[in-house]
């Protein structure tokens, strides 16, 4: 009997001992130790976020002169205003009055003489930054404004991906092999991480991130739009990292491919919780809600690791011996992404209507029985 | 991700193959993102198989593309390379060098070659008569001649006339045609109408035969 062998890949690691970085946004400071237990809800840190500015053309507005403006404005520079409230008021005999309403809270920070523009600072927001996690500090780095914190994760590991370490709320969207469309991303997803669909476009990858989204995760994507946030390039492994403000990872290939059943049973049973995205190493950290894994994370030591640096397993894809009974992934253009029992391999080859001699390996899925090329099969450890 | 072998791992530039050049070898032609996301996939997956003859075909497209990104340079952005810019083409041998290996995901010699072919020489500029005879090479460990391309010049509407074996043949200008011819060395004769092979319009050569044949090519510009 002939032997077969395929690759074979490590998709979802439960319970595992892992490092989490926590990050303050903005500058601030941390209210944790080295050795301290952390439960979510415990705040680690508290930061100020400056919002940035906007600027009006008050003197446009207004239909005066740059350097008229400022005698019109209600308001000296450098005193706070709220959105709503009166901001700069004209009176004209002949054209009525023209009231000037501030757009956002801030602060009168900046009027430019000559030209008659605005600048109104938003007022700075102060967060708090929450532990997230049930585990242990293992380092504090106040410069860089981090804690690293160990604490027992399940581990998805994407295909690919492309977008820096985020975190957020998951939120499913919809059906495993769905299409996600523009219309489906609401103004309540910001800092959430949505998941789910067999694609979404690219419309719909720019109102997640107009929306504040932190993270998506896919089965597939289309290929055009994957290059557009991966340096104009498809290269396995990618050479270099890339952030278009929001991180991305794809569980199965290109075009809409529905996410394996591995990947959305986990994802699942984390919707609401709080999770971590790694678009750049296509990592995904879902923490463990229970109490009980502070023992695991007590007794587990991990090797040492680089500053921020979480550790990384080398030995995720191998190859296997193909036995049947052994659950796979079908690669490749035909039946992508599908998964299954391996229930046969033919003891001879098939002339396949490619004109492609091969073994055929008969694929028991959830809907069907699937004959594909040993050469296309993945085993999921 | 692991190095697995395939038919593209000799390939590092696929994904900047615009899906328009993949589609251009395919009727009827998928949608094009249909195309980038294949080939996409292709490079995310070079092991996999393909299963239909549809996907074979866009294979086929893909590695003349993909080829034709190896095709040798013209003579102002050349370097320095011994035998060429191209590791499938001696264009001093006159040789198309095909690897053995890509029978194992294409295993239709002919449709192989007339990739390679398609790639390299249809739109090539001859510089001399000898630009009409090629030799077809199977590399691997030790190369295999499998046959020769003839490329017959046309200067209007032509056609030539090819006795091999005692048959004789007939290719218009604009078709193209593989003869069976598994001695090692095939002696044929030709006429050519409006036209000349070598540079000359009727001959008799002997040529390198083998598990493909004559390739008599009249499709050159």
């Amino acid at each position: 009997m002939m032997k077969h062998f395929a690759p074979s890949a490590v998709r979802v690691e439960k319970d595992v001992v892992k490092r989490v970085i926590r990050k303050l946004k903005g500058k601030g400071q941390l209210n944790i130790n080295v050795g301290q237990e952390v439960t979510p809800a415990d705040i680690i840190g508290t930061s100020t976020v400056s919002a940035g500015f906007r600027t009006l053309n008050l003197a446009g507005s207004l239909g005066v002169a740059g350097p008229e403006a400022g005698k019109y404005l209600t308001r000296k520079i450098g005193q706070r205003i709220y959105q709503g409230e009166l901001l700069a008021f004209k009176k004209n005999l002949l054209f009525g009055k023209k009231m000037i309403i501030s757009p956002a809270d801030g602060i009168l920070d900046f009027l430019n003489e000559k030209s008659g523009e605005l600048k109104i600072a938003f007022i700075p927001k102060k967060n708090e930054l929450p532990a997230g996690v049930f585990g242990i500090c293992e380092k504090v780095d106040h410069e860089r404004g981090q804690a690293i914190i160990r604490t027992q994760v399940s581990l998805i590991h994407g295909l690919c991906g492309t977008g820096r370490l985020r975190d957020g709320t998951l939120h499913i969207l919809g059906k495993k092999d769905g299409l996600i469309e523009k219309k489906m991303i609401q103004s309540d997803y910001q800092d959430h991480i949505l998941a789910g669909g067999s694609l979404f476009y690219k419309e719909t990858i720019s109102a997640a991130i107009s929306n504040g989204v932190c993270g998506i995760i896919t089965g597939g994507i289309n290929a055009s739009d994957y290059k557009a946030m991966a340096g104009g390039r498809i290269v396995f492994p990618k050479k270099l990292d890339y952030d278009i403000g929001i991180s991305v990872v794809l569980c199965e290939g290109f075009g809409s491919i529905p996410i394996g059943e591995d990947i959305f049973k986990i994802l699942s049973e984390y919707e609401g919780k709080f999770v971590f995205i790694d678009g750049n190493n296509a990592l995904i950290n879902l923490p463990s809600t229970a109490g009980a894994s502070l023992v695991k994370v007590r007794s587990t030591r991990l090797p040492d690791a680089a500053d921020g640096n979480v550790s990384t397993d080398e030995k995720l894809r191998d190859i296997s011996e193909l036995k049947t009974g052994l659950f796979v992934r079908v690669l490749g253009n035909s039946y992508l992404g599908e998964q299954g029992k391996l229930i046969a391999v033919n003891g001879s080859p098939t002339l396949l209507p490619s004109g492609i001699c091969a073994y055929l390996a008969t694929i028991e899925t959830k809907r069907r029985k699937i004959q594909v090329p040993v050469a296309n099969l993945e085993v999921i450890r | 991700m692991p190095a697995t072998q395939g038919l593209f791992e000799s390939f590092d530039n696929l994904d900047q193959i615009p899906p328009e050049a993949i589609a251009r070898w395919i009727k009827p032609a998928p949608q094009l993102v249909l195309l980038e996301n294949y080939l996409a996939n292709r490079i995310l997956y070079p092991q996999a198989l393909s299963l239909t003859e549809y996907d074979m075909r866009i294979d086929l497209a893909i590695l003349r593309e993909a080829l034709r990104m190896h095709s040798p340079r013209p003579v102002a952005q050349r370097t320095n390379a011994l035998l060429g810019d191209s590791p499938f083409l001696n264009v001093t041998l006159r040789k198309i060098l095909i690897p053995k290996r890509f029978l194992n995901f294409v295993p239709d010699i002919a449709s192989l070659t007339w990739a390679f072919v398609d790639a390299f020489l249809i739109e090539r500029r001859k510089e001399d008569y000898f630009s009409d005879l090629w030799t077809l090479v199977l590399t691997d460990d030790s190369d295999e001649i499998i046959g020769s391309l003839i490329l017959p010049q046309f200067n209007r509407l032509g056609e030539i006339k090819i006795s091999l074996s005692g048959k004789s043949y007939q290719v218009k200008q604009g078709s193209a045609l593989v003869l069976p011819c598994l001695a090692n060395r095939c002696e044929l004769s030709y006429k050519v109408q409006n036209g000349s092979v070598l540079g000359k319009a009727e001959s008799a050569i002997e040529v390198y035969g083998g598990k493909l044949g004559l390739v008599i090519d009249g499709r050159s510009l």
